[in-house]
Parts: structure tokens; sequence; C-alpha cells
């Protein structure tokens, strides 16, 4: 099991930040993804991956008027 | 799933995997190393004119000298940057131009490079002056590509071609944004003028083109402002449960794809007309052009639609209504009518829920049958506001109006009306749900304007982010950001280039959610204006005086108390069975883990009392904390203390705060 912005969800072999954000139905673009606490760049979101028991954290931040 | 079409090349020995069409020389950059270039910038579409970054490519069946600026990887190729091939043809090439432009630093720089001190031969066109002007096309190419202008452009051929405005004359299109300047190799461009004489225009012009940087480079892949504008947020909101439909009382819709972005996107006229404000690189305000109307008194004419932006989208959707053609109709008629399409949009969903209650019917309407969807009904009653005619006449007078009329004309419920009707202040809500987030109920509700989102929006950091979960978290975030985003108001700024794209390091600064690295260009913007340097607690210091003056004349208006800032239900839970049990999974989760009963066994409505005490109760709480934060007494007036602290402790004020418990 894993938690997501405290949310917990399934773990599975090879689960990455883009899996996350497909399953949460993230889609909004000004994101900022942190696994225990280290900083993800938004170009190794299909291809890091997330161990067992982390804690994930998808920091959603403002858009709009 | 690791590496998903990646292509490994090899350059100079080295092995890097690179996506499908990266350029050569943006691959070898990556891996550091040096290829020399003068006509490339990472803001424009590769050019190969100055053909200095050529390279040697072998595919495996032979080998060519290409230019790597715009040679794109598309299979496994060794790469040589700086073969006996390439190093003689660079150095003909560099030599060539030293021939030309001899003073030139950066070109007297790669020439020494390449081991010329002196060229063989004299140009017939030699240019002496240090600033020449080299022909790399970078600033007609950003002006185009990067600004969406043509102020700039080569004329003339051979020996003559040179970058001139049109006719060789000044043009008076040109907004002055100075990319052209910045993005020149040899300081041939520079800025003559500020009209407005700020105190330091370089430093504007350094902290402005941070953003036109960034806008260029990120906004495609971001928000797509410059694509569709706030209109992007459409689908995004569905997908959090946060469109407003029907009145607030669902946050989406199946529906939804027939008025999201892509479908404005097809009628948004490019380009032109574009920016809400000449010059804005963010250029967010889109328009349609040439759409014909098929209603009211300019029935059958084609007309510009200014817009829609994000909140006349959702304010259909919050109607009921998923038809992109009613928007751009009843945009345009608002405009027309000068009515806020936020404020109509928000008020007929209020009336098409009393006409569904019963509390309306087609008699009290006078003939219009206002059901959720009922697109026909909407315009008509947008023309009967206009004419002053009708049922009009009433609903024009806003919801809060409209809620004592109901009342004491119709015999409605006055706890059904105040529940469901949504404003607070007497102004309409804009077009966001926040049952689930108590610090956005706070935005709406202790707006000093009322319940609009523009001093705070707070619904992903409290809602999706959990990152202000205490009622002194969201208090301090009732502090910041709408002192923050006054702070705009104060200076005639737009907010949007604050928080509609992110600067590439934004995720490592310590408050991502503040944007620091813009705060820090909007402080530069003050200072290069007036000479004061700033920090973003002066700013912030800024309006905190102006913002509590205003509670003050709130105060003095009849509004400054902690009862004018109560919200209707509707904005902070399910006011209906029916609310209920379409989102009963996560209200019972809720009753079981934040309140602590058991709903099992309950009736829905029961559970709809129940969550509603535990929800008003928080809101109370979160007031408190609101309150205290700010400086203000627990009815919400600012005291005396406080005044005086901010230097706004001015005799008729204090003699009303005091009066009130200040």
């Amino acid at each position: 099991m894993i938690t997501v912005n405290g949310i917990t969800l399934d773990w599975y072999e090879g689960k990455t930040i883009h899996d996350v954000l497909q399953e949460m139905n993230y889609l909004f673009p000004l994101l900022i993804a942190r696994i225990n606490g280290k900083l993800i760049p938004r170009n190794k979101y299909d291809s890091t991956v997330i161990p067992d028991g982390a804690t994930v954290d998808i920091i959603h931040l403002m858009s709009g008027g | 799933m690791a590496d998903r079409g990646m292509i490994t090349i090899e350059i100079d020995g080295k092995s890097v995997s690179v996506e499908k069409d990266t350029t050569i020389l943006e691959a070898a950059r990556s891996i550091d190393i040096f290829i020399p270039a003068l006509c490339y910038s990472e803001l424009v579409e590769p050019y190969a004119a100055c053909r200095l970054c050529i390279v040697e490519v072998n595919d495996g069946r032979k080998t060519k000298l290409v230019t790597s600026c715009n040679y794109p990887v598309r299979r496994p190729i060794t790469v040589y940057t700086s073969s006996e091939s390439v190093m003689r043809n660079r150095k003909i090439i560099l030599e060539m131009m030293l021939s030309r432009w001899p003073n030139v630093q950066v070109i007297k720089d790669l020439a020494k490079n390449a081991g010329i001190e002196q060229p063989r031969y004299q140009h017939p066109s030699v240019d002496l002056n240090p600033n020449a002007c080299i022909l790399c096309g970078l600033c007609m190419r950003v002006c185009e590509q990067g600004i969406w202008d043509n102020i700039i452009n080569f004329m003339n051929r051979g020996a003559e071609r040179a970058v001139r405005m049109p006719y060789d004359s000044e043009q008076p299109h040109c907004v002055g944004c100075g990319a052209c300047a910045e993005i020149c190799p040899t300081g041939a461009i520079t800025m003559v003028e500020d009209p407005n004489q700020p105190f330091d225009a370089e430093m504007i012009r350094k902290a402005g083109m941070r953003i036109t940087e960034e806008m260029i480079k990120f906004d495609k892949e971001q928000c797509d402002m410059r694509g569709v504008g706030t209109a992007h947020l459409v689908e995004i909101m569905d997908a959090y449960d946060l469109l407003p439909v029907m009145n607030y009382r669902f946050g989406k819709h199946e529906d939804t794809p027939k008025i999201s972005s892509d479908v404005f996107r097809k009628h948004f006229t490019k380009g032109k007309p574009d920016g809400c404000w000449l010059g804005c690189i963010m250029a967010c305000a889109k328009a349609i052009e040439n759409f014909e109307l098929k209603t009211g008194p300019y029935k059958g004419e084609k007309v510009l639609v200014d817009g829609p932006e994000y909140e006349t989208v959702g304010g259909s959707s919050n109607m009921g209504i998923f038809d992109p053609y009613f928007v751009a109709e009843y945009n345009f008629y608002c405009d027309t009518y000068g009515l806020d399409t936020i404020s109509f949009s928000t008020m007929t969903a209020f009336i098409m829920e009393c006409y569904e209650a019963g509390v309306l019917d087609i008699e009290k309407t006078e003939g219009l049958e206002l059901h959720f969807g009922a697109k026909d009904a909407a315009l008509e009653l947008l023309h009967q506001i206009g004419r002053g005619e009708g049922f009009g006449l009433i609903a024009g007078k806003g919801i809060r109006y409209m809620k004592k009329y109901f009342v004491e004309n119709f015999g409605a419920d006055p706890n059904f009306v105040y529940d469901i009707g949504m404003e607070a202040k007497g102004m309409e809500y804009s077009e966001y749900v926040t049952k689930e987030s108590l610090a956005q109920q706070g935005g709406y509700g202790i707006a000093l304007k009322g319940a609009q989102h523009d001093e705070a929006w707070l619904i992903f950091m409290d809602m999706v982010n959990k990152q202000i979960p205490t009622f002194e978290d969201k208090a301090e975030a009732l502090h910041y950001f709408p002192l923050w985003r006054t702070w705009f108001s104060l200076c005639g700024l737009c907010k949007l280039p604050w928080n509609d794209v992110e600067p590439a390091d934004n995720a490592e600064t310590d408050e991502p959610a503040k944007v620091p690295g813009h705060v820090q260009g909007y402080c530069e913007f003050f200072e290069g204006v007036t000479g004061k340097p700033q920090t973003m607690d002066s700013l912030i210091r800024m309006s905190e005086k102006v913002y509590n003056f205003q509670r003050v004349f709130n105060l003095k208006m009849g509004f400054g108390r902690r009862e004018h800032d109560a919200i209707p239900y509707r904005s902070a839970g399910p006011v209906t069975v029916t609310e209920y049990e379409s989102r009963q999974e996560r209200y019972d989760t809720q009753l079981r883990e934040e309140v602590g009963i058991d709903p099992s066994g309950m009736s829905s409505e029961e559970k709809v009392a129940r969550m509603r005490k535990f929800r008003e109760t928080q809101y109370e709480h979160l007031l408190n904390a609101v309150y205290k934060r700010r400086g203000w007494t627990n009815d919400g007036v600012p005291t005396v203390a406080k005044l005086t602290e901010l230097g706004i402790d001015f005799p008729d004020v204090i003699e009303l705060v005091k009066k009130h418990g200040g």
C-alpha cells in the first residue's frame, strides 16, 4: 500500500508517479510530485517507480483568476 | 515502463538517451557537450542560418555533415562534434564571419577558439561596428514565434540584407517588450525610449523577460493560457468534482466534454484579437469572430464574442446547459447589456432550482419555463433583464433580492431559498464547488467584496493536497493569499502571470504555492518603477493597511461584521437528500471518520442534518481562527491595536471600530 495526499492506494511492482496521476484522475498540469519527501522531476513521472509503503505527495499549485 | 520511446545515441564517445525528434544540439547540451551556435535559442524554432553548429553524423551506412540545431534524432546514430572535417568547415565559416564583422566580440571569441586571429581576406561589406547585426534572425523569430507579433523582419537580399521594421520606419504597434534586444547575441538592438521614465527600466525589463521566457517555453505544456485562456480549467474542474452543475448541487457532468476547452479552441480566432492588455505575453483573453446570433436585438448579425473564459463556461454548466453556442450567445449579450456572466449564470441557476422545486412556476415567471438546461428560456430571461421587463425585472436585482421576494410574495420556504441562493454580501458566487474545502468556504464568505474567489483560491491546497489541515493553517492561508492578491489590485497589475505559469525551479523552493520566483519579480517591478526596494513581507504590509481599511469601510457601510461573513449552506455541504445520495460514499465516510458517528441505519434526512451541524460548526471555528490571525475581534472588527500598528488609526476610524467593539 502507498498513501497519496493522505489517501491509501494499492501498490504493485513498477507503479510510477504517472500511474498514480492516472489512477487519481489528477489532470491539473501544475503539479509537484514527491516520494517520501524527495522531489521527482516532471520528466521522470513515468520512469520513477514508487516503493511499497511510500508516502507520495502530489502538490497542486493554483491557476486562474 | 522506464525510458518509453527513448533513443540512445553516441556523441563524442558518450552515450545519451533522448526522446525521438530531440535535436542533436539539445542532446549534446544535455550532457554538457558544447557545440557553437549563433542563431540558436531554445525560445524559437531552429533556423540553421549560421551553420556553426555543424557536426558529423554516422547512421551506420554513411557519414555526413549536418546542422545539429535542426537535425532530429530518429534512430541510433554516432555523432562527432569536433572531427577534422567539422573543424575545417567550421573554421571556414568563422573566418568568413570574422571578415565581415571583425569587431563583434562573440565572433572574435569563437574565431580565436578555432585558431583564427585575422581573416585572410576582407569582406566587401565589412562592418566595423562592435555591435553589428550578424543576421542570425533570432530577433525576428522571437517577435513572431514568442511574442506573436511581426514588428521586425529581414529586408533586401545579399549584402544589403538587414533587419528592419516595415518600410524602415518606427512601428507604433511595437509594445516595447524588449524580447528582440534581450535575445540579440551582439547588442545590435537597444531600447531607446522609456516613455514613463521608470526608476530602473532595465530592472523591469529583466523581470519581464523572465516571465516571457517561461511563457514561451512552458505555457503549452502547463496551462495553455495562450491557446485557450482560462477555459482550460473546465475539464480540470470537472475531473476534481469542482465544476458547478445545476446550482452547485454537483461538481461534474457527463456532458462536460461538450463545453471543454478543446471545443472552444476550435472557435477561438487564433492570434487576434488577443490579449486584454497590449503586449501581454500571456494573452489569455480569447475571442470568437463572426459568431451569428440566434436571439435578441442583434439576431442574425455576425458579431465578435469576447470570450468565453472559464467562469462563463462554468456558469453554463451551473445552469445545466452544455451547449457551446449558448455559451457564446449569453457571453455576448451579458457583455452587451453590461451584465456580469457570473452573476447572471449563478442567479439563473438559483431560479432554475426554485422552478424545479416548485417555488416558481410558469405564472410566476410570466411564461418562462426555467428548468435546468432550458437554454432558450435562459436567453429570454437575459433579454428581459436587458430590457427591464417581465420576470427579468425581479431576476435582474440579484439573488439577495429574489430570496426575500420569493418568501414574501410567493410563499417560498425561507430555509430552502436561503440555503440554495448562492450569494454572500449580496454578490453572487463565482463558479467553483466549495463543499469539500472549508478554507475556500472562508475564501468566499470572508472576502470583502462578496463571494468572489479572487481574494483566495485554496481548494487544491486544502481539499486535494491536504496542506492546510488545521484551522490555524487555513487561517494563515486566508491571511497571506487575500493580502497578496490585494496587492495586485493596489498596483493595477494582473495576477495571472503570477500563478498561471510556473518557473522551472518552482518545485525546489520552500513555498511553491506562493511561487517565490514570481513574487521576487513583482518586487523588482515595483522597485524598477519607484526606486524603493521591496521584499515579499513589505508588499504584504502594503496590502494589509489597505485591506484593513477596506474592512473598516465595509463596517461603515453595514457589511463588516461576523454576521456578514455568513455563507449559504449549499456552499458548505449538501442541502438536499439528492445531493447527499449523489456522493453518499464520501459523506458516509466523513460522518464516520470526521464527525465520529455511525451512519448505518440512519435515513438520508438524518445524515444531511448531522453533516450540516458538523460543517456549520467547522465554519464558525474557521471564522474564529481567521479573525484572530488578522488581529480582529471575534465579531470580525479590526481592533484599535491592529489599526494603530498599521498606521491607519485616524480619529473617525478609531471612533467607528470602538463603536463596534474593536
